[in-house]
């Protein structure tokens, strides 16, 4: 009806031709009648020719040349678009509504779009501004904290590395990153520049049922930057430098603390002192300081976007160079990435959109974690070695039993460290959108990701003095992968209106394919036993005879999908949607090949309704209900196939031969894991739309759950080299949860804005069956040749750990008598030595006694956003906080000559010194045995980003260039009680998650910069 | 209106509906490169990789026969520190419990080597050719061998035929008593007596020879003494072997599948290996684990002193017995003589098992610790020798003849005839038993060699009659298997 009006309105402005005069006016907020800088100001002409203005500092536009009925359209971030209608001169008076009290901005929801009033699915958003003002240096950081429900752990702090998003908790053991679609196509985040991205969307709920099998860990639909109908070139540069140091250094025993510590411990095991004489050592070595050092980073970015009536467009161009604090070159991380948005109307019912993003990432990377890291050596090496020997040289570490043959000296490590990795990727998307009637609309769309990636390691040739790391014949490995996929798209959408009845019906398919191939190959003897030389075409050596040198994979896998959804609204009030997806993927068995995935969402505008009848307070109110079923195919490729990809390689006459054997084992009737996601919500807006709740409950069950490698028996062969056990349907486990999140916006004058946001989610998880005859799984790793320290199991949240739980330290030799016999577990107790409960009675200690220590899924993660502006200043901080999740210390390694953390200053030594760390001795003890003396509580409050800056006008388009300087800080402080380096760190996996290993802690980061708006 | 909005939509209709019908050639794909077991063996080539494969587990043996010394009284455990490798330390010290991950690893890889030996059996009948017997002789010969030293550590194990075990199996399939599973190994050693080659086609391959020799240790452990003099008679009239002339050097790298080796794990230093999985590395793993500690000298290379022989060990040679000094190695008169250095690990002893540590100038790929080529001589004619000796004369079948093949190994020890044993009776098997000792130090046979003779309990401290005469089956196992299976006596 609305354009009908707008089209008469047109007519007339045309037909009103001559009667041209200059028109002027403000433009102002509606809600306060500030003025409004910067607002876009055009007059698109009939022969799509564009002419127009900005307002200026006090809001002011003047326009010549404007025929008389003339439509006047007003644009500007963060406010609904404004059209009016020029009869006279002026001065007129144009009042734009933000966009805070609109409820009219439309989202992405996956195949279509939905204005955010009604949609009936629990989803989150994230727009350029909060991405701007994170600065994240990759995208996922923008999530923390900002959206409720999602959960983004760091692998490590080194830069370039990876990411894990967990969209309401952990629901398998296996993949659990959602699904990221980029303009429409299968994509993925890890490679996108922030400042590209216009919004992310987030779907949690059976509203992502529209991906059928690929939707169950939940949906991140990323929208790229586009330019705008009508609107002048706009240049925006942003740029920054920055100075990193580590968030945190561990409290380490100094070199007379470490000798006095060691000569206690070789007296309590029997043996010589090693330091007869511990005075004059001082402190030594600060091994942790000489690791991390200050690195800086830098980043740049450009972007020249606009548009005609016909075309829009958006350029950019981007640099990342970020530095490591360990390792500083050794550790770099290089993104290069240049776009390109273009929107073409080919037809007033033929649109065009082409989408390109090309990106080069060079990451160098240093040992990270667990045994052999440069950290881990840097906790370890001993306080009383220099860095450099009198001539100059790395200091060997000594090969003695104490000191193990692991640990080495960190910087001589550092220093000979030699990797490359180069990717060049290059994806987008080209759609085209038919409307060949009205209400109808086909699009045709094909996305597409290219990469191809080079990576090359350089082993020299050098000796740590008998260490594991010695390489006695230097050798280069080299890799290429090319990775592939597109997606195709064929759908049709259809609107009607009927009365007060709305119907959007949208069905297609889309066909997605995946391949790509990886080349291996390693070269002997390189020349010089130089980094400059390292290449296959020089270093010529091979293997003996038999050995291969080279390897290969490929893959090529498929999926077939239809769906359909129907989307039903009376009066905008009631709504309701039904969607199907028919999925065939070449993921699963033969038996199970084809799959359905059903889903309703159902919401109620109760502000709507006559019998709500509003104070004033209660500005708008929904309420919605979903429930659907998903899939997830994230499994290992040709699970159900028995493929002879086994190890078999033997020695007959002298030379290695290579036989055939079977791989891992196979299942025919691997099938999609099942999710079942019920989820009902509210929608509040109060007070004048000052401030918004959102609060959704739900409840996830996951079914089928596809377990890899679940362990099995040995007598099935799956310990034989290159064997493994099957993946298999084996498991359900369920997430409950809470989330809310408050968004309160004031203007408290002019000049004084203010705006408050809070989120929160909790989360309990539960196992509810494992079908694999035991009732658990077991994984991770803790200690050497330990059992395994985390399951999943019936009745306990996914991968909790599993152990002794202890009850204090044994003071004297009558207790040890007291309690049952600890033998079992490696060595009888004596005093001093952790005491170990006897769980299920039997008067003895053995593993039958271990229980739940804990488990690495917080209970509550929230998080705090404060913005203030006040005239030309702003000020922001985001913080972070994940309360009740436990984290297991394990970079120890426990040798006796090894540098310790401080606690064990702490340490018993003798009757009522403690009853908390044991006793330090060299022999054998079970108190290195995985109990809850391991397991820490992880909670932590993180401030992810503090910044203030201030803006300047520039002289420049009516006064609506701006130039904004700031200095802004990331991670500049975390409280906790964990004793690790970074409670936030994981490495992510399911079952054997919330291990320490020494993670690389994540960087504090100082920047300053500035946003200039040309 | 209609019509025209029916006509543009069409294209689309057509464009699905063509969509449907390729939907069996779009997803029926043929995975890329791979080949599908179940549908292998369809050429002479395809058993010999598959043979191949079941060969390969025999190399994952290493720990077996470092456990066969560790846990005996010939050594100490050794390495760094009292917990380094805590499975190695427990077994040493009797201590050892179901929670064990290197008798895990035993019982893993030796049901692994059980598997694809049986996979080639499963499809024994599927393609004919040539010389298809000799590679289903060998498969056989494998899997005996595999069996035999699961039913030495852990009693009664799982049988399942020609055929691979299935998950599923552990919850149903229970532990053959110890004489079923002998009857299968005997079963499967007399089908590769009879069809194996006299000479194995390929160095590294099992003969006929072979066969016999394991098959009369068979016979030897379940005490069947006229079988197993029998059947080594048989291997000895063959005349194929020899003891070779000097002790010493059928441990270097020259005296490798020599005139005296029976059987042998064949070993290469060609390819890298990690501790990420060892039972992958196609190097003799326990030559590292057995190495000198932080050592720095001629001859040998470096290691993790485990494995460490006692001063009781050393000291039970006599006076020029050339095997004292060939089998163990004096590392302090070793330094004092040449100037090396080494360091001091946990229950250093000043001995290492001379035999398998490792050896300077192998190329050492990779990790050179777990990559030293030594391989590891499985069966010497020697033992051949002291087996039909102690056949002969536990089964009181003939001293003569026993103290004839004792004295032949005296000989070659000595370098003369005053070194003969001329006792008979039961003083000759404490001669033959304590010969095996002293000829066999080192290689993996003692711990059994005790146990079999009943002589455990006295010579081993710790040791628990009526417990340690098996080990204990892997604590996961016993999990897996959900009440299907019993744990080992008194464990």
């Amino acid at each position: 009806m609305k354009q009908i009006t707008l089209f008469a309105l047109l007519l007339l402005a045309s037909t009103a031709w001559g009667q041209n005069f200059t028109v002027t006016g403000v433009v102002q907020d509606a809600a306060n009648g500030d003025p409004l800088i910067g607002v876009n100001v055009v007059l698109p002409a009939a022969d799509g020719t564009v002419q127009g203005t900005i307002t200026d500092f006090e809001g002011r536009f003047e326009l010549a040349d404007v025929p008389k009925g003339a439509s006047l359209q007003f644009s500007y971030i963060g406010y609904q678009r404004k059209e009016a209608v020029i009869e006279t001169g002026g001065p007129i008076i144009v009042e734009m509504l933000a966009d805070a009290e609109s409820l009219e901005e439309v989202v992405v929801i996956g195949y279509g779009t939905q204005r955010k009033r009604d949609l009936t699915g629990a989803v989150s958003l994230v727009g350029s501004e909060t991405i701007e003002e994170l600065k994240p240096i990759k995208i996922e950081q923008a999530l923390q904290g900002t959206t409720p429900g999602v959960n983004v752990t760091q692998q490590s702090g080194s830069p370039g590395a990876g990411l894990d998003i967990r969209i309401r908790g952990v629901s398998t053991n296996g993949q659990n990153a959602p699904l990221v679609i980029i303009d429409g196509y299968q994509s993925d985040l890890n490679t996108l520049n922030p400042s590209d991205i216009e919004t992310i969307t987030v779907l949690k709920d059976a509203q992502a049922a529209v991906y059928g099998t690929i939707g169950a860990n939940g949906v991140i639909l990323v929208t790229t930057k586009s330019g705008r109908k009508n609107q002048a070139p706009q240049v925006s540069y942003n740029a920054y430098l920055g100075l990193q140091e580590s968030s945190r250094l561990l409290p380490l025993l100094n070199a007379t603390e470490y000798a006095l510590l060691l000569n206690e411990s070789y007296a309590a095991g029997g043996q010589d002192l090693p330091y007869p004489n511990a005075s004059g050592l001082g402190t030594g070595t600060d091994w942790q300081a000489e690791v991390f050092g200050t690195a800086p980073m830098s980043s740049h970015d450009v972007t020249i976007s606009g548009g005609s009536d016909r075309v829009t467009y958006s350029f950019s161009g981007s640099h990342l160079d970020q530095e490591g604090i360990i390792g500083g070159r050794k550790s770099a991380f290089r993104r290069n990435t240049a776009r390109l948005n273009l929107g073409i109307d080919l037809a007033d019912n033929l649109k065009l959109q082409v989408n390109n993003i090309y990106t080069y990432i060079d990451r160098d990377a240093l040992n990270e974690s667990g045994l052999g890291s440069v950290l881990f050596n840097g906790l370890n090496a001993p306080p009383t070695l220099q860095v450099r020997d009198d001539s100059g040289e790395f200091t060997l570490v000594p090969n003695t039993p104490g000191l193990g043959i692991e640990v080495i000296n960190p910087l001589a490590q550092i220093a000979n460290t030699f990797n490359d990795y180069d990717l060049n990727k290059l994806n987008g998307q080209v759609s085209l959108d038919y409307t060949p009637a009205e209400g109808l609309t086909l699009t045709g769309r094909v996305g597409y990701n290219t990469s191809v990636s080079r990576g090359k390691t350089f082993s020299k040739e050098l000796s740590y003095g008998g260490k594991v790391f010695d390489v006695t014949r230097s050798r280069v490995d080299q890799n290429t992968i090319n990775d592939n996929n597109y997606t195709l798209d064929l759908y049709a959408t259809y609107v009607s209106a009927f009365g007060r009845n709305n119907l959007t019906f949208t069905g297609g398919t889309t066909v997605f394919k995946e391949f790509g191939r990886g080349l291996f190959a390693s070269g002997f003897d390189v020349p010089n036993n130089d980094w400059a030389f390292a290449d296959l075409s020089l270093a010529l050596g091979t293997s003996p005879t038999g050995g291969r040198d080279v390897g290969s994979y490929a893959y090529d896998e498929r999926r077939l999908s239809y769906f359909a959804r129907a989307q039903y609204d009376y009066d905008g009030k009631y709504l309701l949607s039904a969607m199907l997806r028919r999925d065939a993927s070449t993921k699963f068995g033969p038996e199970n090949r084809v799959a359905y995935f059903p889903s309703f969402t159902a919401g109620w505008i109760i502000s709507d309704e006559g019998f709500f009848n509003p104070d004033g307070n209660f500005n708008f109110l929904k309420l919605r209900v979903s429930y659907g079923v998903l899939g997830n195919d994230q499994i290992v490729n040709n699970g159900y196939i028995g493929t002879l990809s086994g190890e078999a390689t033997y020695v007959f006459g002298g030379a290695l031969v290579n036989g055939t054997a079977i791989g891992v084992l196979p299942n025919p009737a691997l099938q999609w894991e099942e999710a079942k996601k019920f989820d009902v919500g509210l929608d509040v807006d109060l007070f004048d739309y000052k401030l918004n709740i959102t609060a959704d409950y739900f409840i996830n069950t996951r079914d089928n759950l596809l377990i890899s490698n679940i362990p099995v028996s040995g007598i099935t062969g799956t310990s034989a080299p290159g064997a493994a056990s099957p993946t298999v349907n084996a498991g359900s486990v369920q997430n409950r949860g809470l989330e809310m999140a408050f968004t309160y916006k004031k203007r408290f004058s002019d000049d004084f804005r203010m705006s408050l946001g809070y989120n929160f989610t909790t989360l309990s998880n539960e196992v509810l069956s494992v079908n694999n005859g035991t009732g658990f799984i077991e994984g991770g790793a803790f200690g050497v040749g330990q059992l395994a320290p985390s399951r999943m199991e019936v009745g306990q949240p996914i991968g909790y750990f599993y152990g002794y739980q202890t009850d204090g330290i044994f003071q004297n030799l009558s207790e040890v008598e007291a309690h049952p016999s600890q033998a079992a577990l490696g060595a009888e107790a004596v005093p001093g030595d952790l005491r170990f409960v006897d769980i299920n009675g039997d008067g003895v200690i053995t593993p039958d006694d271990r229980t739940y220590l804990g488990d690495p899924i917080p209970e509550v993660t929230m998080g705090f956003n404060v913005n203030f502006s006040f005239k030309g200043f702003d000020f922001t901080a985001y913080t972070f906080a994940s309360l009740g999740q436990e984290m297991v210390r394990n970079y120890e390694r426990s040798l006796s000559d090894v540098n310790r953390l401080n606690y064990v200053l702490d340490r018993w030594t003798g009757e009522g010194s403690t009853n908390e760390v044991p006793r330090v001795t060299t022999a054998a003890t079970s108190n290195n045995v995985f109990s809850d003396f391991y397991v820490e509580d992880a909670s932590f409050v993180r401030l992810q980003n503090v910044q203030l800056g201030y803006t300047f006008n520039l002289p420049w388009r009516n006064g609506a260039s701006t130039l904004r300087v700031y200095g802004s800080a990331n991670n500049l402080l975390t409280l906790t009680r964990y004793q690790g380096y970074d409670p936030a760190a994981s490495s992510g996996a399911p079952i054997g998650g919330g291990i320490d290993f020494g993670f690389y802690p994540i960087p504090k980061i100082y920047m300053f910069g500035l946003n200039l708006n040309l | 209106m209609k019509k025209i909005i029916a006509i543009r939509i069409l294209p689309v209709l057509i464009l699905l509906l063509a969509g449907t019908a390729c939907e069996k050639d779009f997803i029926d794909r043929a995975p890329l490169y791979s080949i599908d077991s179940e549908n292998y063996f369809n050429a002479e080539d395809d058993y010999y990789n598959a043979l191949i494969a079941a060969y390969d587990l025999l190399q994952a043996t290493y720990v077996n026969v470092m456990l066969g010394e560790i846990a005996s009284d010939n050594t100490l455990c050794g390495g760094e520190s009292a917990t380094d490798v805590i499975g190695f330390q427990q077994i040493d010290d009797m201590v050892h419990t179901p929670v064990n991950s290197n008798l895990r690893d035993i019982w893993n890889w030796m049901f692994a080597g059980v598997n694809r030996a049986s996979y080639i059996l499963e499809f024994a009948d599927k393609t004919d050719f040539p010389g298809k017997t000799q590679i289903l002789a060998e498969a056989r010969f494998l899997r005996a061998y595999y069996h035999f030293e699961l039913v030495k550590w852990f009693g009664p194990i799982p049988l399942k035929g020609d055929a691979r075990f299935e998950v599923g199996d552990e919850a149903s399939l229970p532990r053959a008593p110890v004489e079923e599973v002998y009857a299968a190994i005997e079963a499967d050693l007399g089908y590769a007596v009879e069809n194996l080659s006299e000479n194995a086609p390929q160095v590294g391959r099992a003969s006929a020879n072979a066969a016999r020799a394991l098959l009369g240790k068979v016979y030897l452990y379940q005490e069947r003494f006229s079988e197993a003099a029998t059947i080594l008679e048989n291997l000895i009239n063959t005349g194929q072997y020899q003891l070779a002339d000097d002790f010493a050097g059928i441990w270097e790298m020259s005296g490798e599948n020599g005139a005296e080796s029976v059987f042998e794990v064949q070993y290469s230093d060609a390819e890298g290996a990690g501790f990420g999985c060892l039972q992958c590395s196609e190097g003799n793993v326990a030559v590292g684990f057995n190495g000198i500690r932080n050592y720095s000298g001629p001859e040998y290379d470096g290691g993790f002193s485990f494995n460490v022989p006692v001063e009781e060990a050393y000291n039970a040679y006599e006076v020029g017995d050339s095997r004292q000094d060939a089998s163990i190695l004096d590392i302090e008169a070793w330094a004092e003589e040449t100037g090396a250095t080494y360091g001091v690990g946990y229950e250093h002893t000043g001995y290492y098992n001379r035999k398998y540590i490792a050896r300077k100038g192998d190329s050492n790929i990779g990790d050179q610790n777990l990559t030293n080529p030594n391989n590891y001589r499985a069966i010497r004619y020697a033992d051949v020798l002291l087996m039909a000796a102690e056949a002969l004369n536990r089964g009181q079948i003939s001293d003569e003849r026993a103290r004839q093949y004792l004295n032949q190994v005296r000989r070659r020890a000595f370098g003369d005839m005053d070194h003969d044993i001329s006792a008979s009776g039961a003083a000759l098997t404490d001669f033959i038993l304590n010969e095996r000792r002293l000829e066999l130090m080192g290689e993996g046979h003692r711990f059994f060699d005790l146990v079999r003779t009943g002589r455990a309990a006295g010579a081993i401290p710790g040791f628990v009659p009526g417990k340690h005469e098996l080990f204990p089956v892997p604590f996961e196992e016993i999990q897996f298997s959900n009440g299907n299976w019993q744990q080992n006596p008194n464990y």
